[in-house]
């Protein structure tokens, strides 16, 4: 028979108020604990009963906005997703940290700067071609397909924090902005594919990362920057072919479906 | 830091990595004594012959053996979809490069214990 | 782009010729006999082109690749371009020397 889950857990989180405090700590609370609960509860529980001043950021508790992305006993995960029993250790401990390598503001929210300039930097919105068509764009399924993993990311910030690239520069471009990068360069509907693989075609882009594979590791809907990244290297090599290809596809894609109906 | 196969890899990758290009410079500029004439060259030959070096040379290799293997690994997961092995391709390009490795120091002591 | 695409072309170089030179300075007996078999070898013109093609891509990978590893610090980036001089002074200056080393090696009287 297996043996009962125990009543409370007992949970290490990272404090740092920078009013008061030089340099981070951590601090241990002991909350109730059930087969439900997940991480996120917990930290609830620690702010309404334990202490109010404990401070992190969370919002939807369903894994859609990423928000929630912290570090856990070592890896980043979304805690409102992540269920306390699966992360004690023998002692009924678990370890919570904010992201790593981005500045602390307090305890465990993180300047999320660097990581939303990055994303601004690679331009993520379709850019459309001249002639928009009267109806829909023609996309077959495939190319959705394609696409689905990029379009997948809620930008959480858990691969970014994972990247040992990232820990050693902020000037790479980084795994999340790379995959929406890949997002925008690979749509048949964008007009701009030459400028953009121009643009990645520098020293921090695709070109930096090392193939650590730690923003898979690391991403909670299970996606592949490295992937993504890995294609647009090839991409970025056979520019201009690649421009052409997309022209050629334009020219099927803004059909008047009028003559259709 | 954050830690998996995919940093060990990078972490020795380097490592190796600054060792063989000191190696390079050093190995230079000990077959550049045959610009001045083969004496310089026999002499300091001589030196770089030693028990000493020999030993050093086991490592040498393990640099090499690594750092050509690891690369090999990144030139296939460059040019092919196999990011569903990437732990077992990392640890198949460690094995082989551990493989080489003793078998070279092997046949280097051997050759040492040989000569002594 | 141009630095990962002459570090591949590099890597794939130096495989290769890593394989020769294996296989041509460790055979059995397995002792690197410098007066009879190295230097002999290297007076000969074709083995001289080819240690000189090796020595160009082995300054290739290593500078570029010392290039890489600086640059990803982010203090260092700073300095990037004194660093990319650096590299191809230290390569060029290398290649001139290490050829002038190998065309050194002469028949022995």
């Amino acid at each position: 028979m297996p043996s009962p889950l125990p009543t409370t857990a007992i949970v290490r989180v990272q404090r740092f108020n920078p009013d008061n405090d030089k340099k981070p700590y951590m601090q241990e609370f002991k909350v109730p604990l059930t087969s439900d609960t997940t991480i996120l509860d917990a930290l609830h529980t620690i702010k309404a009963e334990l202490d109010g001043s404990l401070t992190f950021r969370r919002s939807c508790r369903h894994a859609i906005c990423g928000s929630c992305a912290m570090n856990i006993n070592g890896r980043n995960m979304l805690v409102c997703k992540t269920p306390l029993t699966r992360e004690l250790d023998k002692k009924g401990r678990v370890t919570i940290k904010p992201l790593s390598y981005l500045p602390i503001i307090k305890d465990l929210v993180v300047d999320r700067g660097s990581f939303w300039e990055q994303y601004q930097r690679v331009k993520p919105w379709l850019i459309p071609p001249d002639t928009v068509p009267e109806k829909e764009f023609r996309v077959s399924p495939e190319e959705v397909e394609a696409l689905h993993n990029a379009e997948t990311c809620i930008m959480c910030g858990a691969c970014y924090s994972s990247c040992q690239v990232i820990a050693m520069t902020k000037e790479y471009i980084g795994p999340h902005a790379l995959l929406k990068a890949f997002l925008r360069v690979l749509d048949p509907r964008d007009a701009a594919p030459g400028e953009r693989l121009a643009d990645l075609a520098g020293e921090d882009g695709p070109y930096r990362c090392h193939t650590i594979f730690n923003c898979i590791d690391a991403c909670p809907k299970k996606l592949n920057p490295t992937q993504a990244i890995e294609t647009l290297r090839k991409l970025a090599q056979k520019q201009q072919a690649f421009e052409a290809e997309r022209a050629e596809r334009q020219k099927t894609l803004a059909l008047q479906v009028k003559s259709e109906q | 830091m954050y830690k998996s196969t995919g940093f060990i890899s990078f972490v020795l990758r380097r490592f190796t990595g600054v060792v063989l290009v000191l190696y390079l410079f050093t190995h230079m500029l000990v077959i550049g004594s045959a610009t001045q004439g083969a004496a310089a060259f026999d002499a300091t030959l001589q030196v770089v012959q030693g028990p000493l070096f020999k030993i050093m040379e086991i490592g040498l290799l393990a640099a090499v053996a690594y750092h050509a293997f690891d690369g090999v690994r990144l030139l296939i997961v460059h040019y092919f979809n196999v990011i569903d092995y990437r732990k077992s391709l990392f640890y198949a390009a460690f094995a082989v490069a551990a493989f080489f490795t003793a078998i070279g120091g092997l046949l280097i002591l051997q050759s040492l214990l040989y000569q002594a | 782009m141009r630095l990962f695409q002459m570090q591949r072309v590099s890597a794939i170089a130096l495989l290769i010729f890593l394989g020769i030179h294996m296989a041509v300075m460790h055979y059995p007996p397995w002792e690197i006999d410098f007066r009879t078999v190295v230097i002999e070898r290297l007076s000969n013109p074709i083995w001289k082109v080819i240690d000189i093609a090796f020595l160009f891509f082995v300054l290739m990978h290593a500078l570029a690749g010392a290039y890489v590893v600086l640059t990803d610090i982010q203090r260092v980036n700073a300095f990037k371009r004194v660093l990319a001089g650096a590299a191809i002074a230290l390569g060029l200056a290398g290649f001139i020397y290490g050829t002038a080393t190998i065309m050194a090696f002469q028949p022995p009287v």
